[in-house]
């Protein structure tokens, strides 16, 4: 009989549950599709090193799910708070007919089991569904070809899901049972037609609180800009308390503020029901304004993330293609000046370069430990460098290239030759950011002239970004000079220079992926079995891209997965206080109708205050998140150029579709929920 | 003075064939313009049907009803909630006053919902609470406010936009005496004050004193009809009590 009772319940109150199993389902999907991507690499023809990103990815989801979790948790907790409180006046029925409270608790605990059922079936299968697609976009972000269509099906994703929502259920179920255990039967039956005391607060208080938070959020707006968010330091901590302090007074004053200011245009005051709305507003700000300040937050974070997410991500791959040159590069340090040649060691290894590739080349760079980067840049360029491309500890030597090194490695990646003139150098930049390049390209231009230990040199006119040199040479600045510069006729090195490095570069033969990742094997074979024996430093084009995908999977998964179940949180909680709200004061709007307001009245009411609702925590959230993507954009400059606009638009898409969503359940929930109760009078 | 209100043969059933209740079963009556008539009888008599009928909440089955000239049972729900908001105002047991709202708030609702100038809608205002000495708690919230000058506020409200008739269900329902009292003499007030004319529902045989004119009713139908005449307000108190012992023979249940 109660499993009847409680499944009749479900039935009627399907149109209150809608919300509620909408936001499950799609937090179950969403759940499971990002912790079934490691899943997808059945489909990925991907190297080892991208299979290690892949593990690291995963753990980083793992982590992220937990705080996931709690989120979902609470919004699911609260939803189904919400839901008893709605029905308050029928749990007060089944407990004045006689039924035992543990009866009723289990009830509800039969309901919440079969709605949460139904909603992790339908989450887990379009999360199923989805993960499909979702390794299409996998592949896309390691670069990588797929394999025959296999379907994909987690197993530790699908029970991970279950268990995490499982726990959450469990949770739910206590709450509710609390609830009705602590509920008094008068309470449950007084509930709906209870006489709220409105806060009225002091009006200067208001706006003393109003003008605080301006106050707070200019503040930290200024401090931002002025200082930007690179170094994670007091002031960035300073800059993110000012920020949500200001937030919280401006939205706790905001109702009331206008409140009074609109009441001197008396016009607009009285016009419609305005004043209605406002009063409605301004009642339940007192707790309504924290989660609402919440919700601007949370969405300030989702437009941050997901904006600067994609953003870093396109970043990303404008350098992967400048960060190669070779397929391999093997670096020995040789902090002697030894001039030992890397094949010569790798053959005594037993390892024939032969069988990797056609042609290789070794060179060695020098370094001056008088010349240094912060010299050779002078410091005005150094210092403009370090606060806009957060580019610090250029205070090491600055690497020399011979000119007839760099120019085989050219001939090799068939490139034109570098032709210097008498007294000329070139300096060579290919990993920095076009930005960055810049900088120091303006600075040549201007003077033309550098003075190496204490001989003047012109400057070659263009900075070479080509990526030709290892990068272990060119992980910053490197210059390019004639080899006699560095080496006389006999090979004997100029005075104060040595040799820091040699440099084995080749491009492999065949089936590249897997030759890269033969040889390292073979190379890393031997590590760590002669420790006095020549230090390598092997990086193929493999690890690489591995690492340059894998840092991009991570930023643009995580970004994605926190971002959507941001959004979809922010908007579900406006929703439920709206709903709530509605619910609560239904006898207000009733009160209205019978006055003659018309349906196309009451209809306008609705749709503005829930256009409020959601609309003010959005404006200010875009307001924060202008000011905070000129400084992120500032800082991804640094990594690469960023097509801001797009990732806006996308971002912008996005909130849209979700939050339009919600907001249109919302207020077509609010109406029936007006024109039902009417009916049923 | 003409007729503000005609009721014609009106019926109203609930249910089906099978299981029909007429809750209304050929009412005919008026109301002429300043008159303050009640409606009495037993719970489920009809009376709170027949004033959902007349403030066009309720549909009725078949019959006629014109107000002001105009017949409602023809109108559209468009028309309806327009005809409502102008031309009825209401009273209702439990205030129905929104406790967000001042009282100087709750008064204007019914202007503003009509598009009402506010210069205009703000003087009528303060015109209705000099009237029913309400003009002290104008800017109060109805928290503030003891049982009494809440329902003031409430018939403020229900005459502010000077509608063509007031309809009052049970105002003194939820009222103790002396409120009651308080309120029943503002009614009176705006009926030889303001002229406004007042069809009030109660089963409050003393409530029902203040009337002009009583008609009762019982299962759907007209059953009697009283009227004050140059009787005090006690004579008349002692003849309705008899007519309500005739009705069901059982005062205390109407009582």
């Amino acid at each position: 009989m109660y499993y009847k009772l409680a499944f009749r319940n479900v039935r009627k109150s399907l149109r209150d549950y809608l919300l509620y199993f909408l936001t499950l389902t799609f937090a179950v999907c969403i759940f499971y599709v990002f912790n079934s991507i490691e899943a997808q690499e059945v489909m990925l023809k991907i190297s080892t090193s991208e299979k290690e990103i892949l593990k690291t990815l995963t753990q980083f989801i793992d982590y992220i799910s937990i705080f996931v979790s709690v989120i979902l948790g609470f919004l699911i907790v609260s939803a189904n708070h919400f839901l008893i409180r709605r029905r308050k006046k029928e749990l007060g029925i089944y407990l004045l007919l006689g039924m035992k409270k543990s009866r009723v608790s289990r009830i509800l605990v039969i309901e919440t089991l079969f709605i949460g059922a139904i909603s992790l079936g339908a989450g887990l299968l379009t999360g199923i569904f989805l993960s499909q697609w979702m390794s299409i976009f996998t592949a896309k972000i390691f670069e990588a070809d797929m394999t025959a269509y296999q379907f994909v099906f987690s197993v530790s994703a699908f029970l991970k899901t279950l268990i995490y929502f499982g726990l959450i259920f469990v949770v739910v179920i206590l709450a509710s049972t609390f609830a009705v255990s602590r509920n008094k039967l008068i309470d449950l039956f007084s509930a709906q037609n209870k006489n709220e005391k409105p806060a009225v607060r002091h009006p200067v208080f208001t706006v003393i609180l109003f003008i605080l938070s301006i106050a707070c959020l200019g503040v930290a707006y200024q401090q931002v800009l002025k200082y930007g968010i690179m170094d994670f330091d007091y002031k960035l901590l300073r800059e993110i308390i000012l920020g949500a302090v200001g937030t919280f007074l401006f939205f706790a004053s905001l109702s009331g503020f206008f409140l009074k200011l609109l009441q001197r245009f008396k016009g607009i005051y009285y016009k419609d029901l305005n004043f209605f709305i406002l009063r409605q507003i301004n009642s339940r700000i007192n707790s309504a304004h924290i989660s609402i300040s919440f919700v601007c937050l949370m969405l300030f974070c989702t437009i941050g993330i997901l904006s600067t997410g994609l953003g870093m991500n396109r970043a990303m791959e404008n350098s992967l293609t400048a960060a190669t040159a070779f397929d391999v590069e093997v670096e020995m340090n040789t902090p002697g000046g030894s001039t030992m040649s890397i094949s010569d060691d790798l053959a005594s290894k037993g390892i024939a370069l032969s069988d990797y590739t056609k042609k290789s080349y070794e060179y060695a760079d020098y370094t001056n430990p008088s010349i240094l980067g912060t010299e050779i840049l002078t410091s005005d360029v150094y210092d403009k460098l370090k606060k806009e491309y957060f580019m610090g500890g250029r205070e090491y030597p600055v690497p020399f290239i011979r000119l007839s090194d760099y120019n085989t490695l050219l001939g090799m990646k068939g490139k034109p030759s570098l032709v210097l003139n008498e007294g000329q150098i070139a300096f060579s930049y290919s990993a920095a950011a076009q930005g960055f390049r810049d900088v120091v390209q303006e600075k040549w231009n201007r003077t033309g002239r550098i003075s190496l230990l204490g001989k003047e040199y012109a400057v070659y006119p263009k900075m070479l970004s080509e990526s030709v040199v290892s990068i272990g040479a060119d992980s910053s600045l490197a210059i390019i000079v004639p080899d006699s510069f560095l080496v006389d006729s006999t090979g004997k090195v100029t005075d104060g220079f040595a040799a820091s490095g040699s440099y084995l570069q080749f491009n492999c033969t065949g089936d590249s992926k897997t030759v890269q990742d033969e040889f390292e094997k073979r190379v890393e074979s031997f590590y760590g079995e002669d420790a006095s024996s020549v230090e390598y430093f092997i990086v193929t084009r493999n690890i690489i891209t591995a690492s340059y995908a894998g840092t991009k999977a991570i930023i643009a998964y995580v970004g994605i997965y926190i971002g959507l179940v941001f959004l979809l949180t922010s908007a579900a909680v406006l929703s439920l206080q709206q709903l709530s709200e509605i619910s609560d004061n239904r006898q207000r709007y009733l009160v209205l109708k019978k006055i003659g307001a018309d349906d196309h009245l009451i209809d306008r009411t609705i749709l503005r205050q829930t256009a409020i609702y959601f609309l003010l925590p959005l404006l200010l959230a875009v307001v924060h998140s202008i000011v905070g993507l000129r400084v992120a954009n500032d800082a991804i400059r640094s990594l690469g150029g960023i097509n801001a606009a797009q990732n806006i638009l996308i971002t912008a898409a996005l909130i849209l579709v979700i939050y339009g969503a919600y907001f249109l359940a919302t207020f077509i929930g609010s109406r029936q929920m007006i024109v039902r109760e009417e009916r049923n009078e | 003075m003409s007729n503000m209100l005609t009721v014609t043969q009106v019926e109203k059933y609930y249910g089906n064939k099978g299981n029909l209740t007429k809750a209304l079963d050929g009412v005919s009556f008026s109301v002429q313009e300043g008159e303050f008539v009640g409606i009495m009888g037993a719970s489920g008599s009809g009376k709170t049907t027949l004033l959902n009928c007349i403030s066009t909440i309720d549909k009725v089955t078949s019959g006629q009803i014109v107000i002001g000239g105009r017949d409602i049972t023809e109108m559209k729900s468009r028309q309806l909630s327009e005809f409502r908001r102008k031309k009825l105002g209401f009273i209702f047991q439990d205030f129905n006053l929104l406790d967000t709202l001042t009282a100087q708030e709750n008064i204007i609702l019914p202007l503003t919902i009509s598009a009402v100038n506010h210069r205009e809608a703000l003087s009528r205002t303060s015109e209705v609470a000099q009237t029913l000495g309400i003009t002290d708690v104008l800017l109060k919230y109805p928290y503030q406010m003891s049982g009494g000058q809440r329902q003031r506020v409430a018939a403020a409200r229900a005459i502010v936009s000077k509608p063509a008739m007031v309809l009052a269900d049970e105002p003194t329902g939820a009222l103790d005496s002396k409120s009651s009292r308080i309120l029943l003499e503002s009614m009176e007030k705006l009926n030889t004050e303001l002229s406004a004319t007042i069809l009030m529902v109660t089963h409050d045989a003393f409530a029902a004193s203040y009337c002009k004119r009583i008609l009762f009713i019982k299962d759907g139908q007209l059953f009697n009809e009283l009227i004050r005449g140059q009787q005090t307000r006690r004579e008349f108190y002692a003849k309705i009590i008899e007519v309500i012992s005739l009705l069901g023979g059982d005062v205390s249940h109407v009582l």
